[in-house]
């Protein structure tokens, strides 16, 4: 397996309130190989989301390199996808244009593009929907839109910025499924951000922990869990040894931090 | 499938939803009727003098009379004419205007201060320059409504452009949209929705500057009807112009209403 995306010695620091820096990230290095799926896991205001932020192109590290197949990211870079917490779905576009999206930018004719659409869209359970508008599903069916539009314009990387993070915990655990078994007949390079231990646990080949202020890395532990992987995994013996294991890391990090004085969670926005 | 699509109301509710509708409709017919009534009442018993208020009875003689010899309509005809001119030609100039101001700060560094300039001039404070530069005919009356009408539309414009969530514009950037794509597939539906509200709300402020235009130099309109009635004495025909005033506008504000369904059928969702 090859590198297919790392951050080299990454810091990324935002203009703090009173003069001061605040230091989002510090001196992190990570490689993340093809095929991988990631999940990079820390309590509120780690850096977890800066670092796919910069991974997206969205911003850019202060100090070090991000890299997509050793070329360093220095703009928005749609060969990393990104799957938004919030859905960042057009509100004005319907079920099947949102799908097409990327297709479309990317200059696929309407017949071609529409149909290799629906096969995202019957690939997130979703026929039926296509002509809704967005603000016409549930929460969890929107996510489902976000889903297969990143997976139908096919990038390199997929980056999910906790994108079942506003799902009841029942719609949460479908879509875990579904990711998995999407994951697993596709193959795709896959960072995942959760401050979920159990998300992590369930998803990831290699579970990234990461503790806060600054920002860094913890440890790095893969995970051993049998594939291919279902929810029931949770009941095993071996999950439950893992889970206390991760735990172990994260709540020393908790304890050692303040919770009131976050750093900001994402990098200021650009103005276009 | 586990979720329900979010707008299904409940078949009963939406009995009692419609009942209430028709108890509300039934209070407005009702208003409408006690206030005629009280007008009725007030001039048959000599409560007021017919030279502060004519009768009801006298109103609905002078707009027979009106509406017979063909008057009227051309007046409403005319008046019409000119809103949608002055109208049309503001917001053909303003909204692309505002939309270049929204997307690119120093356009908007230009036009700030002419904007802020321009804003409190009430349309009437134009006549003068407007006479001595058009004269009196057409293009004066369609000048004054210009003048009232485009910086509203252009703020609303500008507000709208400016608003349109972030999140989506680095998500069609993720997408692989160019500039023109971000413009065409984000701004402008995005923004479209403020702009429609911009034009409605300036769509009645025409009226009141062609108004105001007819009323001071002009042979024909609704202004002119108004003020020369006005001129005769006879107050009858004034009430019958107001009237007609207000009912023009309401058909207008119909027109575009439908106009907004037609170009945002996202927004179905939200409507009652």
């Amino acid at each position: 397996m090859s590198t297919i995306l790392s951050a080299h010695r990454v810091t990324k620091s935002f203009p703090g309130d009173g003069g001061a820096p605040l230091v989002a990230i510090h001196d992190l290095s990570l490689e993340i190989e093809e095929g991988e799926f990631v999940c990079l896991l820390g309590a509120s205001g780690c850096g977890k989301s800066t670092m796919l932020s910069m991974f997206a192109g969205f911003s850019q590290p202060t100090a070090g390199q991000v890299m997509l197949r050793g070329r360093p990211i220095t703009r928005i870079e749609p060969r990393c996808g990104m799957v938004f917490q919030s859905y960042a779905l057009f509100p004005w576009k319907t079920v099947r244009g949102n799908v097409a999206f990327g297709l479309k930018m990317q200059g696929v004719g309407r017949t071609e593009r529409n149909a290799r659409a629906q096969k995202f869209i019957d690939m997130v359970k979703l026929s039926g929907f296509e002509e809704r508008y967005p603000a016409e599903l549930s929460g969890g069916m929107q996510q489902r839109v976000t889903l297969a539009r990143i997976l139908a314009a096919d990038p390199e990387v997929l980056l999910m910025d906790e994108p079942f993070a506003a799902l009841d915990a029942m719609t949460r655990q479908i879509m875990q499924e579904e990711l998995l078994a999407i994951h697993e007949a596709s193959r795709k390079t896959t960072v995942f951000i959760t401050h979920s231990i159990d998300e992590a646990l369930i998803l990831a080949d290699r579970i990234v922990v990461m503790s806060a202020r600054p920002g860094r890395i913890k440890a790095i532990l893969p995970n051993p869990l049998p594939h291919p992987r279902h929810v029931s995994v949770q009941l095993s013996p071996e999950y439950a040894a893992l889970k206390a294991q991760v735990w172990k890391l994260v709540e020393s990090e908790i304890l050692a931090h303040d919770e009131t004085a976050r750093p900001p969670k994402d990098a200021p926005r650009p103005t276009h | 499938m586990s979720e329900a699509v979010l707008p299904a109301a409940a078949p009963p509710r939406q009995g009692r939803a419609w009942r209430f509708r028709h108890v509300l409709l039934l209070i407005n017919l009702g208003a409408v009727a006690a206030v005629l009534a009280l007008w009725w009442a007030a001039t048959r018993f000599g409560w007021v003098t017919p030279l502060f208020l004519p009768a009801p009875g006298d109103v609905w003689h002078a707009a027979q009379i009106a509406m017979r010899n063909g008057d009227l309509l051309l007046d409403v005809a005319t008046s019409a004419r000119r809103v949608f001119l002055g109208f049309g030609l503001a917001a053909l100039f303003a909204v692309p205007l505002g939309i270049v101001m929204g997307v690119w700060l120093p356009a908007k560094a230009v036009m700030d201060p002419f904007v802020s300039i321009l804003r409190p001039l009430p349309s009437i404070t134009w006549i003068p320059l407007t006479i001595l530069w058009l004269g009196i005919g057409e293009a004066q009356k369609i000048a004054i409504v210009f003048m009232g009408s485009w910086v509203y539309i252009l703020l609303y414009t500008v507000e709208s452009t400016r608003r349109i969530d972030p999140l989506l514009l680095r998500a069609a950037r993720n997408l692989g949209a160019s500039d023109l794509a971000v413009m065409r597939e984000v701004i402008l539906p995005g923004a479209l929705p403020g702009i429609i509200t911009g034009l409605k709300v300036t769509l009645a402020i025409s009226w009141a500057c062609v108004l105001s235009a007819e009323m001071i130099a002009a042979q024909n309109g609704l202004g002119a009807l108004i003020w020369q009635a006005k001129d005769w004495g006879n107050l009858p025909l004034v009430l019958v112009g107001m009237l007609c005033i207000s009912l023009t506008v309401l058909v207008a504000d119909w027109a575009m209403l439908k106009l907004e369904r037609l170009l945002l059928p996202w927004e179905r969702s939200r409507r009652p």
